[in-house]
């Protein structure tokens, strides 16, 4: 075989394990960066968008870097992506209170078979998980956005401090602030939470 | 393997009721996602590795020996830059921050956050027994991370 094609053949050896590494880290992260998205953005299809903004963002100018850096690297994008959302939504607001009241499209959207609840727990124990689910949810939603960030980067994500002070582009001392801040509030809105 | 990977049923035994409690519920809650939710990550996800693979507009644009011409230009324009900056005395200016950068980040950091400062203001000392408690970088990531040794 010429040097060149065995070249060749090496390079899309690399490309392709390059490419199924990306692949299995998206499938390992998409969930939870979604979990994140919508705790901050509160909105489905927005969630949705935000994830798939930051999948392009890594795979077209980090998937080169070492796959070590991925995650943090895409959790901070993400982050940048939720407030950017955010911010625009805000701005949105504003200009759309000037405007007659419009019915929201997107509730017609609901599919009853995706919405209806899997049938594998008995009925009181999935009533009292559903009930700690929205308890849980609500008092997220109550959390500043960066102590929100910090508990589910942390606690969900599993990111340690110095990750999670990289994906939020802040110090570890902020790091352990907001995450400290965000157990007292926890805690004090939903008790020591027990199931 | 990252570092912040690992068994996310493993825990450490800094961690509270409430922290562990919290996690398998949230857990519980991605396992229940609906259809529709998985199959637009599954798309996107398809989308970022096909995007990965292609090479960008530029690189394309260029072509190999482009990159190849481009490259010397580059660095020597680099050069030029750094040679005007440090003739400039902009040096000088660095000099504070190239003392001590961490420093310099972390009073940034602090008088940005309001979180810090409020902190500060409270003299809550139950934080500080806390975050002695945990150490550096101990808690749900790292325990993962560390596989899971202080289980």
């Amino acid at each position: 075989m010429p040097a060149t094609s065995r070249g060749d053949t090496l390079l899309n050896d690399t490309a392709e394990a390059r490419s199924r590494a990306l692949n299995q880290f998206l499938a390992s992260v998409e969930l939870k960066a979604y979990k994140i998205a919508q705790a901050g953005l509160r909105h489905q299809d927005d969630a949705l968008d935000a994830v798939q903004d930051a999948m392009l963002q890594l795979a077209r100018a980090y998937s080169n870097r070492p796959e070590g850096e991925w995650k943090p690297l895409f959790y901070r994008i993400l982050e940048n992506r939720i407030r950017d959302m955010q911010r625009r939504r805000t701005v949105r607001g504003r200009v759309m209170a000037w405007l007659p009241v419009r019915r929201d499209e997107d509730d017609d959207d609901l599919d009853p078979i995706a919405q209806a609840p899997s049938p594998d727990l008995p009925p009181v124990a999935r009533l009292e998980l559903d009930e700690a689910m929205t308890a849980l949810d609500g008092a997220l939603e109550e959390l500043p956005d960066r102590q929100r960030q910090a508990f589910l980067l942390r606690n969900l994500e599993g990111l340690d401090v110095a990750q999670t002070a990289q994906a939020m582009g802040c110090s570890e001392g902020s790091v352990k602030t907001h995450y400290f801040r965000a157990l007292q509030a926890l805690r004090q809105k939903l008790g020591d939470f027990e199931l | 393997m990252n570092a912040g990977e690992g068994d996310p049923g493993r825990t450490t035994q800094l961690q509270s009721g409430l922290e562990i409690r919290s996690r398998l519920i949230l857990e519980e809650g991605l396992s229940r996602s609906d259809a529709r939710t998985r199959s637009r990550l599954n798309q996107a996800r398809q989308a970022a590795v096909a995007a990965a693979a292609r090479p960008s507009y530029l690189a394309r644009w260029l072509g190999p020996l482009g990159r190849q011409a481009l490259m010397p230009a580059g660095v020597t324009a680099v050069a030029v830059l750094v040679a005007v900056f440090v003739l400039s005395g902009g040096h000088q200016l660095t000099t504070a921050v190239a003392d001590n950068p961490a420093g310099a980040l972390d009073v940034l950091d602090l008088v940005t956050d309001d979180d810090a400062m409020n902190l500060l203001e409270d003299n809550d000392s139950s934080f500080y027994e806390w975050a002695a408690a945990q150490g550096d970088g101990t808690g749900p990531g790292a325990g993962q991370a560390a596989g899971g040794a202080t289980t």
